[in-house]
């Protein structure tokens, strides 16, 4: 298959560089740990936030870490996609018979981020360790779309900030202020926070989909409706469509740039 | 012959942010952006047939690049129509750029940091080429252009020269019909120049492959092509072979006359004095008139004593040279 070409090649090229990889995965780790430390003080001063314990927003971390490293990971192409134009390599990706966003996520993978992946999982499996969860088979179902749906989100917000930089050339840093926006935020339960934001990143960006609601229904938070909490990451994952008919018809302006 | 390439009425305009000065003009420019609209090409219109080399030829600026964009379907135009090999290179992408490849000078498109051969392979896959016919192609290909030493070695590693050869090896591992090279021999020596252009024209003969080709080398003209497309300020100026224009100008010669001791003052009628310096002195006949030897020995004879003299044509950047100028006087 094409796409297993792709990722040798990537394999290879950031082995060229082995010493480097090794610091990048080593400082994203380092990061990590740094901000697991910072919720834990939280809760070592005030106990709940928002009736959710330290294991809970451990949780809702090590989902967040997991499916934000998964996607930059395979989807690097989307975000720095201002690069590829830059660099004329979109012009390259356009003259090969395959499909444009096939080139594209095939066009960057970052072996640096496995260390994050990981790390995320480790993190989730701890979590849902210490927090004691009654199995059943739907909240195994919720769970494994739960990461689905974040991968879907995060990666439709890359491809918004792609189909942005078709008109600016220019990596735009708000399209990284609600990135990385998300990130912080999704560490607390988000009814703590002023109900138009948390309007906002349920309905318009929906990262209570993939964070604050499944995570409700798998731990049994009474404050919700179980069954629509646990179809929230369906709803969520559509979020990608507009995202994609965005770029489509952003692809069509597209004017490259000089020899 | 058939025509591979038919190009009609193509206009392309670019909205380009128009910048304001003075104070505050970030501010200007941020809220109330002026755009312009720049036209980088205006009713273009030409054939190509299969199996011919044209020189895309124009100044800097011109429109040539654009032109190839929209040839290989990067860029949609604002309005005409054009048909390669059967396609409109914007509508149906994927199937039209199979027949095709694309040779950017000063961009690359192999990677930068695997050996050259894994990223054939990869265009292998890419391109969906069946293992016989790759490893035919390839042994061709490494034969012609003496590129098996290099093959193992990442991109990063390699001169500029043999980066070229490798990006034409690159471009061509699915045999395509058409091949598009902007300005191929950008920065090489002369060996290597030769080598290219000795390449490019073994391929033209042997799979009868349509190569248009940008370039500001004129050499790269007379040496490959058998016709020529001049653009100037985004519109064809000049459609036909390269002979024709030569001839326009072949009236046009420039005489280098050694003399028997130096002059103060030089002058001669019908002539016009390019240099002088010591006792040689250079002078071309005017636009209007035709050189004849017999003439120009006894009207400089009779003025000077002259030692010998050579008579060269014009050079071929010359003659570009004046077309330019000549096109761009009929503008204003």
């Amino acid at each position: 298959m094409l796409y297993n070409k792709y990722f040798k090649m990537h394999m290879k090229s950031s082995f060229e560089y082995r010493f480097n990889m090794f610091l990048i995965s080593f400082s994203q780790v380092f990061i990590c740990i740094a901000e697991i430390l910072a919720v834990w003080l939280l809760f070592q001063r005030f106990e709940t936030v928002g009736s959710w314990g330290f294991y809970e927003s451990l949780l809702m971390l090590g989902i967040i870490y997991t499916v934000y490293s998964i996607t930059e990971c395979f989807a690097r192409g989307y975000d720095e996609f201002a690069k590829l134009i830059k660099s004329g390599e979109f012009d390259r990706l356009l003259i090969r018979p395959v499909n444009i966003h096939y080139q594209i996520f095939g066009s960057r993978i970052e072996m640096s981020k496995a260390s994050r992946i990981i790390l995320g999982i480790v993190v989730s499996i701890i979590a849902l360790v210490q927090i004691g969860v009654d199995w059943t088979v739907w909240k195994v179902l919720v769970l494994i779309s739960t990461y689905l749906c974040g991968c879907l989100v995060i990666l439709g917000l890359f491809i918004i900030g792609a189909g942005i930089s078709i008109y600016t050339i220019e990596n735009l840093e708000f399209v990284n202020i609600i990135t990385n926006g998300c990130k912080e935020l999704s560490y607390y339960p988000i009814n703590i926070y002023n109900k138009w934001l948390a309007r906002f990143f349920t309905f318009i960006i929906p990262l209570a989909c993939f964070n604050y609601l499944p995570v409700s229904f798998i731990v049994g938070n009474p404050a919700t409706i179980p069954w629509l909490c646990a179809i929230s990451p369906l709803l969520g994952g559509l979020f990608i469509i507009p995202c994609l008919i965005f770029f489509n018809l952003s692809i069509k302006r597209y004017q490259s740039t000089g020899t | 012959m058939t025509k591979i390439i038919e190009f009609s009425d193509i206009c392309k305009q670019f909205k380009v942010p128009e910048k304001q000065k003075g104070k505050w003009s970030f501010l200007k420019n941020f809220f109330n952006r002026k755009c312009k609209i720049i036209k980088a090409l205006n009713n273009v219109s030409f054939d190509i047939e299969e199996g011919d080399i044209v020189g895309y030829i124009g100044p800097n600026g011109a429109g040539k690049s654009t032109t190839i964009k929209i040839m290989s379907g990067i860029l949609t135009p604002t309005s005409g129509t054009c048909a390669i090999n059967g396609y409109t290179p914007w509508k149906n992408r994927k199937e039209y750029v199979k027949n095709i490849g694309v040779v950017f000078g000063q961009r690359s498109q192999l990677w930068w940091d695997v050996p050259i051969i894994d990223s054939f392979e990869l265009l292998k896959d890419i391109y969906k080429i069946p293992n016989q016919e790759y490893e035919n192609t390839l042994t061709l290909l490494k034969e012609k252009l003496h590129i098996e030493d290099l093959l193992n070695r990442p991109l990063r590693q390699l001169s500029l020269g043999q980066k070229m050869k490798c990006e034409l090896a690159g471009s061509l591992l699915h045999r395509p019909k058409i091949l598009f090279l902007d300005e191929p021999t950008i920065g090489l020596d002369a060996i290597t120049k030769l080598a290219v252009r000795d390449f490019i024209k073994y391929i033209n003969k042997e799979w009868n492959t349509t190569i248009i080709l940008t370039t500001h080398d004129m050499s790269d003209i007379e040496a490959l092509t058998n016709k020529i497309i001049l653009i100037g300020k985004g519109q064809i100026l000049y459609n036909g072979s390269f002979e024709t224009i030569k001839e326009k100008y072949s009236h046009q010669k420039i005489i280098t006359v050694e003399l028997a001791h130096e002059y103060d003052e030089m002058s001669l009628d019908g002539y016009e004095i390019i240099s002088h310096e010591k006792n040689y002195v250079t002078l071309k006949n005017l636009s209007d008139t035709t050189f004849h030897a017999k003439d120009f020995i006894n009207d400089i004879s009779k003025k000077y004593e002259i030692v010998d003299f050579s008579v060269d044509s014009l050079s071929v950047d010359e003659i570009l040279a004046r077309l330019y100028s000549e096109y761009e006087l009929q503008e204003k």
